[in-house]
């Protein structure tokens, strides 16, 4: 292999040999195959690799939507988008008479502690994609939908930024450990806001990214949209500023100190967007908000601001009020996030600290000779930052533990592009390892080398679905290592679902009673509509009402099964859903 | 644009803001071997962690067992905690009965068969002395022998039933008899609803009542107890237990139901324990104290039988849900 034939500054592919393509014994189509050279600038090709990695996950999504039953959540968005939706048909519809403010209320109160985008989208999907034109067999499914391109959004989004930070290997492997996180795949498929939150957080970091590479109005005014529409997924919105304020800061801070020498305030055009045209997006976008404007925005924060607590087992113990352990994120992040993933990770955090360090010296003792600063950007800060900022409130006295480890997915996307660059790492390693190798049989090795990185999370995601909150990775033992430990079994009452499909379905007796325990009668009666439940069994909401008791495994919930043994006078489960041994469900039978 | 080229000339391209592997040192040489293995490792835990379910015929092999060797004197219990209800459904509640189950401590029980798997094991048992073990399978049961048994004389929480057990309210000089229900309404509901209350109990003017119930303690284990929930102010629930057998000791646990407030602002609940109008102890009770233990010393009562009388008060003026159990021994 010649060097010359490496140079050629418009083709490469990601860690593939590029002169191989050429050979016409490759595959006999040498023409079609140079169209599928990628060029070395990053570009639509790269957006169209993005396009199919999110694409093949949303597939994957609804591949496996159907196995997963409603959350509590869930049930009451659902509500809350067909409530939402309808407000929007009467606008079309009527016109004027929709802004009415009785009209909006009526339409817009329902679960108004969250913003309305993402329920916005649940509902125009669920209109749309299940009503009409009849895309979606199950409405659960159509609702679901939006969440579910979001996280695929989110695998695009990390994948080209990783691409356009270091490498396509790195953007690549990000974005695949991302996808194989078993707690983002188990969320991806909700129709809640967590993943859309996720997806959102990193489109809205990068879009600041591009903003300050590539300056200019465009890219602020995006960053300014893209916040509004973060601040109108979630509230976790509100810690992006934390993120992208001192980055952009320290981006210009040559500019900012010269202008202040100068006297005046420089601020970076994409802040000003994000300070100007943020508010306007979220504002315009909640109808909720159009009507007592202070007050209804006020009670959201203080909503948020005083939020109660939930309760979850931890390390064997109920933990519910502020603070949290502080063990907490960090136990849970390992016993959740496949360890090569965390190993990967690791890897490229140290090797972006070893670079900032060295910079951080020369700076220090002002080195003439050192090279000068390529990365204008500050891509490893600003992803330092959007990984350590949704970690940082729940280290803090007045952070409760509000439920699992989706609270803080924001950060995962970071955390996979530093995976990212520990692969590039392992890459070049590799290369260095086995100089020797060309043609096929380094394309096998890089090949071999990804496949060792990516079987494990697939594994032990497929594995996890459709008990996502009750698996964890092998790094702790498993599902049954978690159970072990005394982490969270699960939360939401969503494996109700497993239950029927296991008991209730093949053996309760026509028209059973049947104590639905965590699951809120709207999730219950949605399972019910799409056959996932038998429809002639009724849910109460009380053991002595119940022929069949349902009881999901939590540790806080063990009150409610010592009642069921009252009620049925007995304390043997007639049936247990489980996953790898460990009970996610016991069934009671009178 | 900048390359950065490989001896084995193996491109990869990063743009002008990117940065190639910086030469951090030897830790990177490693890595091509790490990462593989260690990916490789991880699949290969979780296949065997997969594959290692406690198959049900190890179970029932246990059961069998344990059926043949267990007297009604002896505990069978689970570990680990997870695996308790696999245990109860194997092992049926004949075995794994409410009363083993929802013990209110092992210092009754003789001997028990620790049924367990994974090689967890029972803390509460750890001073105890082992006798046995046979393994079936993955199933491991562990005969332990209880150092200093307690022999109990009499349990009141078996005494709830009207042949043993006569209640009233108590306001004032007033005392009004509760009359014993063998089939009211079992009183339950989901997370929060208060503990249930089962179909025979005693019914008080006023909505009070004395039945046996099962309360969950601070970690959430269950506890066998006679739901006795005092109406508040000056009111007082007061049972007498009829020719109860006395010995040395009269001991018991005192708790309320698990979603109480559990500030120390929470009331005050005394218990009193009376012989022929004497005092034989009291315990005080506090939300916060959890699933708690009391001992009074009644050896100037050994050897006779005796009508203990028990009044429930609580020092806030709302009925508050709690539970307590007892026994002479």
């Amino acid at each position: 292999m010649k060097l010359s034939s490496l140079r050629r500054p418009d083709l490469i592919g990601w860690g593939t040999r590029l002169p191989a393509l050429r050979r016409p014994y490759l595959m006999g189509w040498p023409s079609r195959l140079s169209a599928l050279r990628l060029p070395r600038r990053i570009g639509w090709r790269d957006h169209g690799i993005g396009a199919a990695l999110g694409t093949a996950y949303v597939v994957a999504l609804l591949a496996t939507a159907r196995s997963i039953g409603f959350t509590r959540d869930e049930s009451f968005y659902f509500r809350a988008a067909t409530s939402y939706f309808g407000w929007w048909h009467m606008l079309f519809a009527r016109g004027v008479d929709a802004l009415a403010q009785s009209a909006i209320d009526g339409a817009w109160s329902d679960n108004h502690e969250h913003p309305a985008l993402v329920k916005t989208l649940f509902g125009f999907s669920w209109g749309y994609l299940h009503e009409r034109f009849h895309v979606f067999h199950d409405a659960s499914t159509s609702y679901r939908f939006p969440a579910m391109c979001m996280a695929g959004s989110a695998i695009w989004t990390t994948y080209i930024f990783g691409a356009r930070a270091w490498d396509r290997s790195a953007g690549l492997v990000a974005a695949v450990l991302l996808a194989l996180m078993p707690r983002v795949f188990f969320h991806s498929h909700l129709a809640c806001f967590d993943v859309p939150m996720m997806a959102i957080w990193i489109h809205c970091i990068y879009v600041h990214w591009r903003a300050q590479q590539r300056g200019g109005v465009g890219w602020a005014i995006a960053t300014g949209v893209v916040f509004g529409l973060a601040l109108e997924t979630k509230h976790n919105a509100w810690m992006i500023p934390a993120v992208v304020v001192p980055h952009a800061l320290f981006v210009h801070r040559h500019a900012l100190v010269r202008g202040l020498r100068a006297g005046r305030l420089a601020l970076p055009t994409s802040l000003v967007s994000m300070a100007v045209i943020g508010p306007i997006v979220f504002f315009a976008l909640w109808p909720y908000l159009w009507n007592d404007t202070l007050a209804r925005v006020q009670w959201y924060v203080n909503f948020h601001l005083n939020h109660n607590y939930y309760s979850i087992e931890f390390l064997g113990r109920n933990v519910g009020g502020p603070p949290a352990p502080k063990a907490f994120l960090p136990v849970m992040v390992l016993a959740t996030v496949p360890a090569i993933t965390i190993l990967l990770f690791a890897a490229g955090a140290v090797d972006r600290s070893f670079d900032a360090g060295r910079r951080v010296r020369a700076a220090l003792l002002r080195r003439r000779d050192e090279p000068p600063r390529a990365d204008r950007s500050e891509t490893d800060l600003l992803l330092a930052l959007s990984l350590a900022v949704p970690m940082v409130p729940f280290f803090l006295e007045r952070t409760p533990i509000f439920g699992g480890t989706k609270h803080w997915m924001t950060a995962y996307p970071a955390l996979a592009l530093f995976a990212g660059r520990g692969f590039t790492i392992a890459l070049s390693a590799l290369r260095r390892a086995l100089p020797k190798l060309d043609g096929r049989a380094a394309l096998g090795t890089r090949t071999a080398l990804f496949t060792s990185v990516v079987l494990a999370p697939l594994a032990v995601t497929a594995h996890s679905t459709p008990f996502g909150l009750s698996a964890y990775v092998p790094l702790v033992g498993g599902t049954a290592g978690g159970a072990d430990l005394g982490l969270n079994r699960q939360f939401w009452g969503y494996t109700t679902q497993n239950a029927a499909e296991e008991y209730l379905n093949p053996r309760a007796p026509r028209g059973a009673s049947v104590f639905i325990h965590d699951t809120t009668l709207g999730a219950w009666t949605q399972m019910q509509r799409e056959d996932r439940i038998r429809a002639d069994l009724i849910a109460v909401g009380a053991p002595h009402e119940a022929q069949i008791a349902l009881l999901q495994h939590e540790l806080h919930m063990n009150e409610v099964e010592y009642a069921i043994w009252v009620a049925f006078g007995s304390d043997a489960p007639a049936y247990i859903v489980r996953h790898d041994g460990v009970p996610i469900v016991s069934v009671y039978r009178r | 644009m900048t390359r950065l080229e490989s001896e084995c000339s193996i491109a990869v391209v990063v743009t002008a803001h990117e940065h190639p592997p910086t030469d951090s040192g030897s830790w990177q040489a490693w890595w091509a071997a790490i990462i593989p293995v260690a990916g490789l490792l991880e699949l290969g835990a979780h296949c065997v962690q997969t594959c290692s379910v406690t198959p049900e015929s190890d179970w029932k092999a246990a059961r069998d067992y344990v059926a043949a060797q267990a007297t009604s004197d002896d505990l069978i219990a689970f570990a680990p905690r997870w695996a308790d209800p696999l245990g109860r459904e194997y092992f049926g509640s004949d075995l794994a009965t409410i009363e083993r189950e929802a013990r209110a401590d092992e210092s009754r029980f003789p001997r028990a068969f620790e049924v367990s798997i994974r090689g967890a094991h029972l803390g509460a048992l750890a001073d105890w002395t082992r006798d046995a073990q046979r393994r079936f399978g993955a199933v491991l049961v562990t005969t332990w022998r209880n150092p200093a048994p307690a022999r109990v004389l009499d349990d009141f929480v078996a005494m709830v039933n009207p042949e043993r057990l006569q209640v009233s309210i108590v306001q004032g000089n007033r005392e009004t008899d509760c009359a014993f229900v063998g089939a009211a309404p079992v009183l339950s509901g989901g997370l929060g609803a208060g503990q249930a209350v089962p179909a025979r109990r005693f019914t008080c003017p006023g909505g009070g009542l004395v039945a046996t119930s099962i309360v969950a303690d601070a970690d959430y284990y269950p506890h066998r107890c006679i739901y006795a929930p005092p109406a508040g102010g000056a009111s007082l629930v007061r049972l007498r237990f009829l020719g109860v057998a006395m010995g040395h000791a009269l001991r018991g646990h005192q708790g309320q139901y698990i979603e109480t407030d559990t500030s120390p602002q929470g009331p005050l609940v005394t218990i009193t324990f009376r012989v022929d109008e004497s005092i034989v102890g009291q315990a005080v009770h506090r939300a916060a104290d959890g699933w708690k233990p009391f001992e009074f010393d009644t050896t100037r009562l050994a050897g006779r039988r005796a009508d203990i009388v028990v009044e429930v008060g609580v020092s806030k003026g709302e009925r508050y849900p709690y539970c307590f159990e007892a026994n002479t021994r």
